[in-house]
């Protein structure tokens, strides 16, 4: 909880999110009809690089302190830490891109029905890039930070194509419940799945 | 009796030393059983009605593309031996094997574009095979990456093999979910399920080419790992005998 103390850790991936939706109207244009099309699309990009941008700290600081020693240590499985530390990383960054999207959609002329199905989109989808990025992180502590995001950039195809296949079928008003069930699905298995593999990446420090 | 030879086998000098024995034969059939399926395909197949010569591409883009998925596979599998039972070699497989997987993978890709430009009038298009493999190169290139940037060989192998499994994981969905996106590409030239739509005589040399590219493979992995053995190994005394002591 440390990481809400400097309000600097939440605050830098919600104003990064919202630079990021800014340029492109720059770049492309300010035509309403064409911002709006291509609405989730901009939002999901931002939201990606943004999830990404805090993912080395999830675990580099306590590394270096030793906290992360006391994790291995401690009587808790460490399973249960690591889902934790996830958990605050999403608290931190995927919390503030869920607010600072509804802004973006504004800005972005996203029709207001399809606000719901983004937000709930955002929710399952940046949950599930907390997860890949904590493995991401436990795979090149102390190493650069664009390794990490390289590692798991690639692995988040799925979740950025279901991430606007939500938008916009719900922008074309078709039924956008099965995409969101397969995010749903990611989620549920990723939780048990990635974390067990982050703890596994984390202990090749420790040998 | 295979549970013996199994673990003779995950032994580097053990597993040279059959490798030795192995390899000529292996250099022989790889050889002659991709030169007779290109020579086949490329000189004595019949034209295509439609595409005309253009399409014999396609022995050498095939067969390149489901090598870049299996040797992928193959080190998924790798890597679940290697984390789960700490097999050194495993590691040293899945370390030879990705140059390999991620050669094929680009190798695909530049013969695919090389076909679509006469076929389809364009080098690339946004469909689903074609960007689900542009995926699988990147995720090649991330294994490799993260490889190269540990310095401890043994963990850098561990931390693969994690990243591979996810891979494992990942890589259906990933087909999937591109599949919903788009689809040009022609539909899948193998299947188990249903007859071949090519006619036999286009069919069988790209049959013979596909058993020669895992030949081909088998062989590359062979001389890689090898390599790696001994590289990883050096300050074992059988190395140094074998090397007459030059390291």
């Amino acid at each position: 909880m440390i990481a809400f103390r400097r309000s600097s850790t939440y605050i830098t991936p919600l104003i990064f999110f919202l630079i990021v939706v800014t340029f492109f109207p720059l770049a492309l244009g300010p035509q309403e009809s064409l911002l709006s099309s291509l609405a989730p699309g901009v939002i999901w990009i931002a939201a990606l690089l943004a999830s990404l941008l805090a993912v080395e700290t999830i675990f580099s600081e306590d590394f270096r302190d030793g906290t992360l020693d006391d994790f291995f240590i401690s009587l808790e499985p460490s399973f249960i830490l690591v889902f934790a530390k996830v958990m605050i990383h999403w608290l931190i960054t995927g919390l503030p891109i869920l607010v600072a999207s509804s802004i973006a959609a504004i800005i972005l002329y996203l029709p207001l029905d399809s606000f719901i199905p983004m937000l709930l989109s955002l929710l399952l989808g940046t949950s599930f890039m907390s997860l890949l990025g904590a493995l991401g992180a436990a795979l090149a502590l102390g190493k650069s930070a664009i390794l990490s995001a390289i590692i798991v950039l690639p692995f988040s195809v799925p979740t950025l194509l279901m991430g606007t296949s939500v938008i916009t079928s719900s922008l074309n008003n078709q039924d956008f419940s099965g995409f969101l069930m397969i995010m749903g699905a990611m989620l549920a298995l990723g939780i048990p799945g990635l974390c067990l593999l982050t703890v596994e990446a984390l202990l090749l420090n420790y040998e | 009796m295979i549970k013996k030879w199994l673990i003779e086998m995950g032994s580097p000098p053990l597993f040279y030393k059959w490798s030795t024995k192995i390899l000529p034969w292996l250099f022989i059939s790889a050889i002659l059983i991709l030169g007779i399926g290109l020579f086949w395909g490329l000189l004595f197949a019949p034209t295509d009605y439609k595409q005309g010569d253009v399409y014999r591409i396609l022995y050498i883009h095939v067969p390149s593309a489901i090598l870049g998925q299996s040797i992928f596979m193959f080190m998924a599998f790798c890597g679940f031996i290697n984390v789960i039972w700490r097999a050194k070699i495993s590691g040293m497989m899945l370390k030879s094997a990705a140059p390999i997987g991620v050669s094929f993978t680009l190798l695909a890709l530049v013969t695919g574009s090389i076909w679509g430009k006469p076929t389809w009038g364009t080098w690339w298009v946004w469909d689903a095979r074609l960007t689900s493999t542009l995926i699988l190169f990147f995720i090649y290139t991330a294994l490799i990456g993260l490889h190269s940037t540990i310095d401890d060989k043994t963990k850098a192998d561990r931390a693969v093999s994690i990243l591979s499994i996810v891979g494992l994981a990942i890589i259906p969905v990933i087909k999937k979910s591109v599949d919903w996106w788009q689809t040009l590409h022609q539909p899948s030239t193998f299947t188990i399920t249903s007859s071949p739509s090519m006619s036999p005589d286009m069919y069988q040399p790209l049959l013979i080419c596909l058993i020669g590219f895992y030949l081909f493979f088998a062989l590359l992995l062979t001389l890689n790992l090898r390599n790696e053995i001994l590289e990883r190994e050096r300050t074992k005394n059988w190395v140094k005998q074998l090397l007459g002591g030059v390291g």
